[in-house]
């Protein structure tokens, strides 16, 4: 299960941000008429088509793998939090037909109207993202119904799906998505312009993917700030596990790095920066933040990884952000450092670190909930299916991610390298050709 | 047969006619998906590439919004009748797993056909995994609603073959699954004629569409026949409802109809009769099944009216269907003006 997620949210999040970057260029192709932005929109499109049916194929397994492996959690979660699913539905729908109609209707739609349709794919691939993410967010903060013997009574639907963490989650994950597709787009670009300097292509796509990402960068510290207090407050047991807080006190400190010793209660080494903590969780330096001394052992989510993934996240974030701020700074001030070897380097290799981050903060929010799949009410343990040999699915369906992600990335290198030839714009010093609409 | 309650919520209804038609329209245009890649497997060496380019043409633009059919299905499954969703994912794992990979393998494969940067020698493998898994899928289709009727889910405290295996590993839902491949088979043959615009390519497309036709009857025989070793009398059930009677002989009686419209070329009337036999069919399957969804195996049918969810939630599920639909409809048929209106021939990228 969690490596058919793990999967999926790559390929769900380049499908929410990577529309977008496609509609930058095509706008400015419609704009300008020059042929690199035609190029780059038709060579984005391609990859976005191989991204966009693995990832409605793994979405349709999962929605059935739900089910197959947490039957009792989907049975009582069902009429509770099914609402943001119905609706998931929809956008997932019309994402469907708007990327049949864009990828096909190159010569049968009007250019704007082609344009529309591109942008509508950006647009419910987002929404579906929201939706779903907002189921994930009442299994943390579980609301709209009332559990009374191992049933859920006096259901609402509507105020399940607008739990009190969708916000701070849904903002959180979205811009997730653009940062780490931006990075990853954007690294791959300033790596193929290290190879090519001087290419159009890749100059545009490094530039369009590295604004998109570097935007999300920015404002994700702040969504994440949000989303920490609210976890204060509502999960005190998953934020105190991320900062492998054992002890209540007041002026807490931040916890930098360090190894949690878990039965001792007490981390090694690690660097602790003073009051920190108690002001990013609660807003001000004195306040008390719950230790996780406070709950039972047995409510105790696994304390190492999760204040490692959180860690690691952090991380990944905070080198993305001041690549942001350079970049930002760069095409404001400085435009030709941004095509500068060395910036060109650590964009490259920043490529996978918004995956990185991604991947590592749903590492924290779902390792963080356990030994919860609906926190405080249902135990993971207690929704799994009661089929005996359960080992062989879950093997059959890991190798099957893991050869599909294999060969997604070979079929990416393949169309790059392709692309690379077929795209005049794309080799080394290619002036922007002049073309019309129709040419 | 369990009574059905009176009065009960509008929105139930409304909840069950987007089921019944999520499960029809995904068997008529995601149905005849499969059964393009069914028919790849029959095609003879001459004109083979043409063969192949119409089918890519014709499936490419729409066979990502067909396959929403089937999510539609199961989201409205676990919202509306969360019971059946759970107990259909529980004893039927193993069928519904390999479907899933089907539906993968399927996917991946024609778009990996398509989308790959380098037409070599991988085109080979992806035909290979496309065709197959284009049977494979259809057929546990099949098994899955098969298995729901001759009421043997459910028993947990069994053995493992018992509850796990033996609920679908019978007669009637094999029987049932190779119907679905052979009417599949035949709802594609007859739609791929009207994409071609050489004659002897409509001639070959429409040779398959008696040939699939003559398969869906056999096995359908089969079905019949199937139903009986499995304890379920299929022929007396069709018999006992005027509804589902009226049905199977509108479904029989527009068969040499259809073979009339493929000898003189009818074109977009064949397909509508193509599809109105498949509708019937269903329907009246659905008149025999109402209201039982799942037959179990203690004797606790699960039905529309026992496993439904609380009222709040059929409200909100119907309020998002029928605004959904408000907004997937005109976009579907945007969609299929574009590309399958008449003359609508090449034009990608």
């Amino acid at each position: 299960m969690a490596v058919s997620l793990g999967f999926h949210i790559i390929f769900a999040s380049i499908g929410m941000a990577m529309p977008f970057l496609m509609a930058l260029s095509h706008y400015r192709w419609i704009r300008t008429g020059k042929t690199v932005y035609l190029d780059l929109t038709k060579a984005w499109s391609r990859g976005v088509a191989i991204f966009f049916a693995t990832g409605a194929v793994s979405g349709t397994a999962l929605s059935f793998e739900l089910g197959l492996l947490w039957p009792r959690f989907m049975e009582h979660a069902g009429p509770i939090i099914g609402m943001p699913f119905s609706w998931e539905g929809t956008a997932f729908f019309l994402e469907a037909i708007a990327i049949g109609l864009f990828l096909y209707g190159w010569k049968r739609l009007s250019p704007w109207v082609h344009w529309s349709v591109g942008l509508a794919v950006g647009v419910t691939g987002v929404l579906s993202g929201i939706f779903v993410v907002c189921a994930n967010s009442w299994m943390n903060n579980p609301a709209g119904f009332e559990w009374f013997d191992g049933n859920a009574l006096h259901i609402d639907p509507v105020r399940a799906m607008f739990n009190p963490g969708w916000k701070t989650q849904t903002l959180h994950m979205t811009l997730a998505a653009f940062e780490a597709t931006g990075f990853a787009v954007g690294g791959i670009h300033a790596l193929l312009l290290l190879r090519r300097p001087g290419s159009a292509l890749h100059r545009e796509a490094f530039k369009i993917a590295l604004l998109i990402g570097s935007l999300a960068a920015l404002l994700q510290p702040l969504s994440g700030d949000r989303l920490a207090k609210g976890t204060a407050i509502r999960q005190p047991v998953k934020l105190a596990a991320m900062e492998a807080h054992f002890h209540t006190e007041r002026g807490a400190s931040l916890l930098i790095g360090g190894i949690p010793d878990v039965a001792g209660k007490r981390v090694r080494y690690g660097i602790r920066i003073p009051y920190a903590l108690s002001f990013l969780a609660r807003g001000d330096l004195h306040a008390e933040v719950k230790g996780m001394e406070e709950f039972p052992e047995s409510d105790w989510p696994p304390v190492l990884v999760v204040h490692a993934a959180f860690q690691v996240m952090v991380g990944a974030g905070s080198a993305l952000a001041a690549l942001a701020l350079a970049f930002l700074f760069f095409s404001a001030r400085m435009p030709r450092l941004l095509l500068h070897r060395r910036f060109l380097i650590a964009a490259a290799l920043a490529t996978p670190l918004g995956f990185v981050a991604l991947e590592a903060g749903w590492t924290v929010t779902e390792v963080g909930r356990q030994p919860w799949i609906i926190y405080g009410i249902m135990r993971t343990r207690d929704a799994l299916t009661p089929m005996p040999g359960l080992v062989y699915p879950f093997l059959v369906f890991t190798t099957v991610y893991v050869f599909l992600a294999a060969v997604v990335a070979w079929l990416m290198v393949r169309h790059i390298r392709a692309a690379d030839k077929e795209f005049p714009s794309a080799s080394a010093s290619a002036p922007d050709r002049p073309g019309g609409l129709h040419a | 047969m369990p009574e059905i309650p009176a009065g009960g919520s509008a929105m139930l209804w409304v909840v069950i006619l987007f089921l019944g038609l999520s499960l029809l329209l995904y068997c008529l245009l995601a149905g005849a998906d499969f059964g393009a890649g069914i028919l790849e497997i029959f095609m003879g060496r001459d004109h083979r590439r043409t063969q192949r380019e119409i089918i890519d043409r014709a499936l490419g633009p729409v066979w990502e919004a067909n396959h929403m059919w089937l999510i539609l299905m199961v989201v409205i499954l676990f919202m509306g009748f969360p019971l059946v969703y759970s107990k259909v994912s529980t004893y039927l794992h193993l069928p519904l797993t390999a479907m899933l990979m089907g539906i993968i393998a399927r996917g991946c494969s024609f778009t990996f056909r398509h989308y790959d940067a380098v037409k070599g020698r991988s085109q080979r493998l992806y035909t290979l995994f496309f065709i197959y898994s284009s049977v494979w899928t259809p057929f546990w289709l099949g098994v899955v609603t098969g298995a729901l009727v001759p009421g043997g889910v459910g028993l947990s405290r069994a053995g493992y073959l018992e509850g796990y295996v033996w609920p679908w590993l019978r007669p009637f839902p094999l029987a049932l699954g190779a119907f679905t491949v052979s009417l599949f088979a035949f709802l594609a043959a007859v739609y791929l004629i009207g994409e071609s615009r050489e004659k002897i390519i409509r001639e070959r497309f429409a040779r398959r569409a008696y040939l699939s036709s003559a398969a869906a009857m056999v096995s359908g025989g089969l079905v019949f026949w199937a139903a009986q070793k499995d304890g379920v009398d299929l022929a007396a059930r069709f018999m006992g409802s005027p509804a589902s009677l009226a049905c199977v002989a509108g479904a029989t009686l527009i068969m040499p109809l259809i073979w009339l419209g493929l000898a003189r070329e009818w074109g977009w009337a064949s397909r509508v009769l193509a599809g109105a036999q498949v509708t019937l069919i269903l329907a009246a399957w659905f008149a025999v099944q109402f209201p039982t969804l799942v037959k179990m195996a203690d004797g606790h049918d699960l039905t529309f009216f026992n496993a439904h969810a609380p009222e709040a939630t059929l409200d909100q599920l119907g309020i998002a269907l029928l605004a959904g639909s408000a907004l997937v409809l005109p976009s579907l048929f945007f969609l299929f003006s574009v590309f399958k209106s008449e003359g609508a021939g090449s034009g990608e990228q």
